[in-house]
């Protein structure tokens, strides 16, 4: 099959040009391919200068997210046949650009050295011992590859200045706070510093998710429950400051 | 293009609640409520039957404020109202590369609509858990309509099942809540500390996880079937043939 597709590929380079601009390419059509494969032909057959970010091919690391016709999706994951003959490419706008489709994501690591470390509860017997299905929740968060599709399509993060941790963080802490050997609640840190009151539950960090994991019935929602019982909730406030099992982080 | 967390820091307090609602769409919701309840009065039944023709003096009308609060506060509703009345976002579809930039420029204060999400005003939304007490006090008086409706004359109506349909899809939505499924085991994080220590909750936790996955079908099953019902029963009120009788107990 010698069918051609093209593909429109966001390109600016911040140290020549002002503004960036879609630039057409011709691509032809292997069954099967990824949008990935596409934009590798024109860096490896068409315009060498496209810089690109990519690394496994197997939606495990992380690295190609890109936004695929208004939808941010892994290139790797995106198959081309799903999407017709036209294919927009953008890179990710909640993110400073650095060149065509890389981003720069190094403001997301600043945000995870804020958030509270795992920390083991006292008087522990080692070796730890943990029931293997107590541990599910919080390993279904741990799927998380660092895409950051969750922070790119976050309606928050990308339009509006907030203290928001974005979808990614609060997921990083619920994989703590969930833990069955952890001893702090994130909660309240979460609402009174990572700005939890400003998601409003609308779930498109849910349905980019490559992983499937569910960001917002599982870790947001529940987070949110939590910080009621802390901040909210007389009633729970004082069941649960009678018991003091947790450490609260403020 | 972006901006750094201490910029974030920076404008944490500039937003206030009343931008909030300046959306076209909030408006004429707000209109087309207006105009539902001029309806409801203007075409009030005629003929009088007791407590039954006009709905501002029959009682029930209290319990309105209890069950509307729960749906306002509820999760599934607020995913729907902050995207379809108040547009934050309209969908997930995002906009293109350019777009972004220039709604995100740091170096101006001009940027997209103000934002408040759930704080401000919208912090009212935590006390989900109250109206939710609430709702379950309400529920017993479903299962004594149905009551009522299968012992009143000893037949099985069309509105006795449809009374059944109501409140099997009232309850099914009661509990498959959010914050239920916090209190049966979501704020609990080792169910079998110390190890392998037996408890109900993980079970329970888990079987209402499954009924929370569908949490929104059943509140707008449950609303859609409200007013489906509320209709008949009014129907029935006014003298039209609609109760059917299918069969005698």
């Amino acid at each position: 099959m010698s069918e051609n597709i093209s593909v429109h590929v966001f390109r600016f380079d911040p140290e020549t040009e002002n503004e960036g601009k879609f630039v057409e390419y011709s691509v032809p059509y292997i069954e099967g391919m990824a949008v990935l494969d596409t934009v590798r032909y024109v860096e490896e057959n068409i315009d060498p200068t496209l810089s690109i970010r990519w690394n496994c091919k197997a939606g495990k690391c992380g690295s190609c997210s890109t936004e695929i016709n208004g939808k941010p999706s892994l290139m790797c994951k995106t198959k081309v046949d799903t999407l017709g003959k036209d294919i927009t490419v953008a890179p990710m706008a909640s993110f400073p650009l650095i060149k065509d489709l890389v981003t720069d994501i190094s403001e997301n690591w600043e945000i995870a050295r804020k958030i509270p470390m795992f920390s083991p509860r006292e008087g522990m017997e080692e070796p730890w011992k943990i029931n293997p299905k107590d541990v599910e929740r919080s390993k279904e968060f741990k799927r998380c590859i660092e895409c950051f599709l969750c922070m790119d399509v976050c309606h928050v993060i990308r339009e509006h200045y907030t203290p928001y941790f974005g979808p990614r963080y609060i997921v990083k802490a619920a994989s703590w706070d969930m833990h069955p050997l952890d001893a702090l609640d994130r909660s309240k840190f979460l609402n009174n510093e990572g700005g939890l009151g400003y998601c409003n539950i609308t779930k498109c960090c849910t349905d980019v998710c490559p992983e499937h994991i569910k960001i917002t019935d599982n870790a947001i929602i529940q987070e949110k429950e939590r910080n009621v019982d802390r901040q909210y909730d007389p009633i729970a406030m004082l069941i649960k400051g009678r018991r003091k099992k947790e450490k609260v982080v403020r | 293009m972006s901006f750094s967390v201490k910029d974030k820091e920076k404008m944490e307090k500039v937003v206030k609640f009343p931008r909030e609602f300046g959306t076209i769409r909030f408006w004429s919701f707000v209109l087309l409520v207006l105009l539902a309840i001029y309806l409801m009065t203007e075409f009030a039944m005629s003929k009088p039957v007791e407590g039954l023709t006009d709905p501002f003096y029959a009682p029930t009308i209290l319990v309105l404020p209890l069950v509307a609060g729960f749906r306002a506060t509820c999760y599934a509703y607020r995913k729907d109202y902050h995207r379809h009345l108040f547009k934050h976002p309209m969908a997930c579809e995002v906009t293109s590369f350019r777009d972004a930039q220039k709604k995100m420029d740091i170096s101006g204060e001009k940027r997209g609509r103000l934002y408040v999400g759930e704080t401000n005003f919208f912090r009212l939304e935590n006390l989900h858990r109250y109206f939710w007490y609430a709702a379950v006090a309400i529920l017993p008086f479903f299962f004594f309509d149905i009551y009522v409706a299968l012992s009143y004359n000893g037949t099985f109506t069309l509105g006795a099942l449809l009374l059944i349909w109501n409140t099997f899809w009232a309850v099914i939505y009661t509990f498959s809540c959010h914050f239920f499924r916090h209190v049966t085991g979501g704020n609990v994080d080792c169910y079998s500390c110390p190890v392998n220590k037996k408890s109900a909750r993980r079970p329970l936790f888990n079987a209402i996880s499954k009924l929370n996955n569908n949490h929104e079908t059943f509140a707008w099953m449950s609303l859609a079937s409200f007013f489906l019902v509320d209709l008949f029963i009014r129907g029935v009120a006014v003298g039209l043939p609609i109760n059917i009788l299918l069969f005698r107990l």
